[in-house]
């Protein structure tokens, strides 16, 4: 009981730890391949720190519990995810839960945007959701070909039954189903070429153009967390997950600087573009993966 | 308490109020939701009773039957407390409008109708409550006029059919078995050929698919429940189409039973892989469609016809899970698309429009109904904490573990295409920017909010402790021949995963709590008007511009030829030849009587032809 305690406790601060910490390294690497310098890797707790004594504006109570949501939402997926051994609540309805409290995030920022009553942030909404419904087909066939393939809904099990045949990313049908993961990653982290939602110099970063003082620091809170998230899941489903938290963070950071290494170079898809190759290749991918699975099961 | 005192009291009860309602407003108000309440008193003190007993043997020498048992008792009581909600709500909505004792009398006579049907023992009360039922429907549909009425039209045409397929149905049971009461029917089917029982299957199955909307007969959905009054839409939506449910429950395992339904057929083209496959098609199509609707009670209408696809997938698949997920979703979808159907009529009711277009910003302005309205939506996404999860949850799980991923995907794809439109829905409504003509606009009455407030706690509770509609839910389950399920008061324990909707629900509290403290402990913000936003420098003026309409812009652009609806065009398309073809038959009868001579003298010539020609005669 009491280490449940401290590993509820614990494995939030520790997914906070390592997002902020994949923020500053973005931009240092994204820097890198500039030709920059880039600002120092605690970059982010600085900006956070000064942001959170600034003053801000508010446009109403929607503005605020909204942002919160998002972010407990958020918070709560951290303590349903196994961590390289730590996973406090992941008996308590697995992947699906997962899959589910995920959208409190998006729903969250979206509903808080929504009273911001500003022509970006509704631009910025409206593609966010956009590119939503275009990366959640190939992830649910992702997410449906893991668990078929081991007749289970837990994602305690998907990481233990790795240990004894090794990465999914490596197994035979599954492999197909961790590649189209890897290509839509970048579309579920906001990162470029599908950062249309919250393009800076086209519509003023979007959802997040009336957040200030507090409200960007806790937004780039939740980015930190979403980041965190979404290449922990890939981790555990695909790469085995691990024995010690130490271990995991090694392997995200690895896919992590791997996908802003590919996705650095790209320029900016227009939303139907987005949408269009979102439903092609990985959903190509994904199908075959989910088909070669359900054959092999039966 | 006997069933047919409970039925007597409904239509007497909705009799007496248009008589006397006849006298003054408020009586007539009064009476209805007096009737409305203690239906709904009498239904829950009939908690557990299982009742079978003739009511009247006189009918061509058939007893009429009426029953109870768990499955009969959680419809009546669903029936009774939304109808009572929306009589409710009704009070300020059709204040001041012509004919209201009209109004409170279908009302009523509905509600008692579909008591009726869930309270039927014999296949002839059920269809004497099911023509009442859908007829009075009929004239409340059309309440509005104008559109209204092709509405309407669109709605009895496709009723009626169903209806002729109910009595092919009927007529050839009787004629098989001798019988039509349902219990008996359910002991002699068990013998029938395989063949005569895709028959009967076919012939229920167009009916209670007309009445449930499931693809492809689901045309008539859209218009009847956008042009409805709302609080009549909330119960159209609600549990109207819900009797498709039941009667698809009913004929398939009380009448048919779990094997024999199970048994039929073999592979995918068995008929319970058909309807798995036809529901799964209902949730998907229509949620797309609703993507592209700027009606606010259109969107919920096409949303309805895809939720509807969850429920029947549930029901067809044919485990323990599955059949809980589909009845758990009828209860919710009852709950959350009353609740978002009122909270648009509130809507409407201030503003006099359902244009997602021209809404915006009433958040501030009337923030009982947008709460209401956020706690509906997120029940219809299915976010952890409201009841809307718990029965998708059920479903997923069962789809996943017994090898169906692809009905799963399909199920699971409608998701975020419902937070797409839901989404639409608050923002188009309730956030964004408050054009000038809505600045001074008031609250909703008292008794608009009422049942809303009543429907989101609900929502919430269920959602929380969902094992207190599953403990009822199980006995049905169990009635039907399934495994128990192992229901706790906070989710489902088992060995392939459980569910545990107490520890998300404090995780979420307690973070939201702390986060909550953390803002508050950073430095103060300032509230600004809507104006006052960040536009690059330049000053946006208030009216100029309108953010939320053609919100989906892009995917509008990208889906919208793939998304014509085909079966709507084709049945109009039949309609059409019809007439033409009646058109064309028409012109024979042309009134000159000096033509219908010569057409009795052509048809002797042609006999005395045939005769000499060839000698038949």
């Amino acid at each position: 009981m009491v280490v449940k305690i401290i590993q509820i406790i614990l494995s939030p601060i520790l997914a906070l730890v390592v997002g902020v910490f994949f923020l500053g390294l973005a931009r240092k690497i994204m820097a890198r391949i500039h030709w920059r310098y880039g600002p120092p890797l605690i970059q982010p707790v600085i900006d956070m720190i000064r942001l959170f004594y600034q003053k801000s504006v508010s446009h109403g109570s929607m503005f605020d519990l909204g942002l919160i949501l998002s972010l407990a939402g958020s918070i709560v997926v951290v303590l349903f995810l196994p961590l390289g051994g730590i996973a406090p609540l992941s008996g308590s309805g697995g992947l699906l839960v997962i899959l589910y409290i995920m959208l409190l995030a998006p729903l969250g920022m979206a509903l808080s945007g929504g009273q911001g009553a500003n022509p970006n942030i509704s631009i910025g909404i409206s593609r966010k959701l956009i590119l939503g419904l275009g990366y959640e087909v190939p992830l649910l066939l992702v997410l449906l070909a893991v668990m078929t393939r081991y007749k289970t809904i837990s994602i305690i099990e998907v990481v233990n039954a790795q240990q004894s045949t090794g990465w999914l990313l490596f197994s035979f049908p599954l492999f197909l189903s961790g590649l189209s993961y890897f290509l839509i990653l970048p579309a579920i982290l906001g990162l470029r070429p599908f950062d249309m939602s919250s393009a800076p110099q086209e519509i003023s970063s979007g959802p997040m153009v009336e957040y200030g003082g507090k409200y960007l620091a806790l937004a780039t809170i939740e980015h930190a967390f979403v980041l965190f998230i979404s290449i922990a899941l890939f981790v555990n489903l695909f790469l085995g997950g691990a024995d010690n938290p130490a271990i995991f963070f090694v392997k995200m950071l690895v896919v992590f600087v791997l996908g802003l290494c590919i996705n650095a170079v790209f320029p900016r898809f227009r939303i139907e573009q987005a949408v269009k190759y979102l439903w092609k290749w990985p959903t190509l991918l994904a199908f075959l993966g989910l088909i070669i699975a359900l054959a092999i099961r039966s | 308490m006997s069933l047919e005192i409970l039925l007597i009291f409904a239509f007497g009860g909705a009799l007496l109020t248009y008589l006397l309602g006849k006298t003054s407003e408020k009586i007539r108000g009064f009476l209805a939701v007096v009737i409305a309440l203690s239906l709904v008193v009498f239904i829950a003190c009939l908690y557990g009773k299982s009742v079978e007993k003739t009511f009247y043997s006189g009918f061509l020498g058939l007893g009429l039957v009426l029953r109870l048992n768990m499955l009969s008792w959680f419809f009546a009581i669903t029936i009774a407390v939304i109808g009572a909600l929306s009589v409710i709500f009704s009070l300020s909505y059709i204040k001041g409008r012509e004919k209201t004792d009209f109004y409170f009398l279908m009302m009523l006579l509905v509600n008692a109708a579909m008591l009726g049907i869930v309270l039927a023992g014999d296949l002839v009360s059920f269809y004497i409550f099911w023509e009442i039922m859908s007829w009075s429907a009929f004239l409340l549909i059309s309440y509005n006029k104008g559109p209204a009425i092709a509405a309407g039209m669109k709605y009895i045409i496709m009723s009626i059919i169903g209806s002729l397929c109910f009595l092919v149905g009927m007529l050839s049971l009787y004629v098989t078995f001798d019988t039509l009461s349902i219990s008996q029917i359910a002991s002699a089917i068990t013998s029938a050929s395989p063949g005569y029982i895709v028959f009967i299957l076919t012939a229920f199955g167009i009916t209670f698919g007309i009445k449930n909307a499931v693809l492809p007969f689901h045309t008539w959905l859209p218009d009847a429940h956008s042009e409805a009054p709302a609080p009549f839409s909330a119960v159209l939506s609600g549990i109207l189409i819900k009797m498709g449910t039941y009667g698809f429950l009913l004929l398939l395992y009380v009448i048919m039973g779990l094997k024999l339904f199970l048994g039929l057929g073999r592979g995918l083209l068995s008929f319970h892989s058909i309807l798995c496959l036809l529901g799964a098609v209902t949730i998907l199509i229509p949620t797309f469609i609703a993507m592209l609707q700027t009606d606010a009670k259109r969107l919920l209408a096409w949303s309805t016809v895809g939720q509807a696809g969850y429920i029947i997938l549930g029901i067809a698949f044919g485990t323990n899970l599955a059949l809980a997920g589909g009845i758990f979703h009828f209860f919710n979808h009852a709950m959350f698309k009353a609740l978002l159907f009122l909270a648009v009529g509130a809507v409407e009711f201030r503003t006099r429009t359902r244009d997602l277009d021209s809404l915006g910003g009433l958040a501030k302005k009337m923030p009982v109904v947008f709460i209401a309205t956020l706690v509906g939506i997120c029940a219809l996404i299915g976010v952890p904490l409201t009841s809307g999860f718990v029965s998708k949850w059920l479903i997923y799980k069962t789809l996943i573990l017994e090898g169906s991923p692809f009905l799963a995907f399909f199920a699971l794809a409608g998701t975020w295409g419902t937070i797409l439109y839901s989404y639409k829905l608050i923002h188009n409504v309730f956030l964004g920017q408050l054009p000038e003509k809505y600045k001074d606009i008031q609250k909703s009455p008292f008794t608009m909010q009422l049942p809303m407030v009543i429907l989101s706690l609900a929502i919430l509770i269920f959602g929380i402790l969902p094992g207190i509609p599953l403990k009822v839910i199980n006995t049905i389950g169990t009635s039907f021949g399934f495994e128990s399920l192992n229901i706790t008061l906070w989710g489902i324990a088992s060995e392939t995963g459980t569910l545990n909707t107490i520890n998300i629900f404090s995780a979420v509290l307690v973070a939201a709590v702390l986060l909550w403290l953390l803002f508050r402990l950073g430095a103060e913000s300032v509230s600004v008007p809507q104006e006052d936003s960040y536009a690059a420098g330049a000053y946006t003026p208030a009216d100029k511009y309108h953010y939320t309409a053609e919100f989906y812009n892009p995917l509008y652009r990208m889906i919208k030829p793939f998304l014509r609806d085909v079966i709507d065009e084709f049945y109009y398309w039949i309609a059409s030849s019809v007439r033409s073809l009646a058109g064309s038959v028409r012109r024979i009868y042309s009134g000159d009587v000096g033509y219908y001579v010569m057409y009795i003298i052509l048809f002797l010539a042609v006999l005395i032809f045939v005769q000499m020609r060839w000698k038949i005669w």
